[in-house]
């Protein structure tokens, strides 16, 4: 998850993330951050998210949770 | 059409512009259809007109040290006489400037630009394909001439494409044509991921004076460019992309 939360503040421009920070509630949350994200996720997960999988997603933890579920499926 | 014709190679043949742009030259020209993905390369070739005379060239263009060698092998085994070249191959990765990894630098780079460059020089070859090149066509973007956030590394690999295209028109001058086609957005699986946005596409709806382009538009431009109807157009880049990049409304 350590590697995920890095890769995740670079991409919001902060300096850390933590699990039960609101992903709305970074200033740089806006499109670019959405596709960057997605695009994260398929090159280093190889998941398939999508930006409605992303709006209905909290916090950081709720993120760290999709993925982990995306991964078993 | 005899099994012996001259070919033109088309990758990136298995979806989007690059199987539009196989569809629409299949009916008048033998093909080699590049791609990735066996299933769906396949796919297209069922799709495409004289569908029996096409061959396959299936492979990954993330590892630039495997494609010559494997292109001279193709060309050798099949004694095909490529004369046509159209490169629709092309990948995106968004990021911001600050989260770009080396990787997905030459990731982009590679595909998007060094294969083009690498199999034009493996068809000038007179060992190779002797004297039989006429046409190259390779599918910029709008994003070569302007900018978008996120786009830096995407940008750079496409602006790469056209500077390539500019010099090789005048050094393979008067026997080979090159050109570009710089499309805005289109409905393709590439775009997917940006045009399911709802915020993304509202404002490209706002944008686009005729909407957004489908790969028939930009196979139709290519078709065009390699056809002889072309004959005195060459180091060019033809803009399709519905009027977006001359709109500065302020609405």
């Amino acid at each position: 998850m350590n590697d995920f939360c890095v890769k995740l503040a670079d991409i919001l421009d902060v300096a850390e993330v933590k699990e039960s920070d609101l992903l709305t509630g970074f200033s740089t949350w806006d499109s670019l951050s959405v596709l960057s994200i997605i695009a994260m996720l398929d090159s280093k997960y190889g998941l398939n998210v999508t930006a409605a999988d992303l709006r209905n997603v909290g916090t950081v933890g709720d993120l760290w949770n999709l993925i982990q579920r995306k991964q078993r499926a | 059409m005899n099994a012996n014709a001259s070919c033109t190679l088309v990758t990136g043949a298995s979806s989007g512009i690059g199987r539009a742009v196989a569809q629409r030259l299949a009916s008048s020209r033998r093909l080699i259809l590049h791609g990735r993905d066996i299933e769906r390369l396949e796919e297209t070739r069922s799709s495409c007109a004289q569908s029996e005379t096409h061959l396959l060239w299936v492979q990954d263009f993330r590892d630039p040290a495997t494609i010559v060698p494997t292109l001279e092998h193709l060309i050798e085994r099949e004694h095909a006489a490529v004369d046509g070249f159209v490169h629709c191959a092309g990948i995106v990765h968004v990021l911001p400037a600050r989260s770009t990894e080396l990787d997905a630098v030459f990731e982009s780079l590679n595909v998007n630009y060094v294969v083009a460059q690498q199999i034009i020089a493996t068809l000038l070859k007179k060992r190779v394909n002797p004297g039989r090149l006429r046409g190259i066509v390779v599918i910029s973007s709008i994003w070569s001439q302007f900018g978008a956030r996120g786009h830096s590394v995407y940008c750079a690999s496409k602006a790469a494409l056209d500077g390539m295209v500019r010099a090789l028109a005048l050094e393979l001058a008067p026997d080979v044509r090159v050109n570009s086609v710089l499309p805005g957005a289109v409905r393709t699986p590439m775009a997917q991921t940006a045009l399911a946005d709802l915020a993304i596409s509202e404002q490209l709806l706002r944008t686009y004076p005729l909407g957004l382009g489908v790969p028939s538009d930009i196979a139709a431009a290519v078709q065009f460019l390699m056809s002889e109807e072309a004959r005195w157009i060459t180091g060019q880049q033809l803009v399709v992309d519905g009027g977006r990049t001359v709109n500065m409304s302020n609405k």
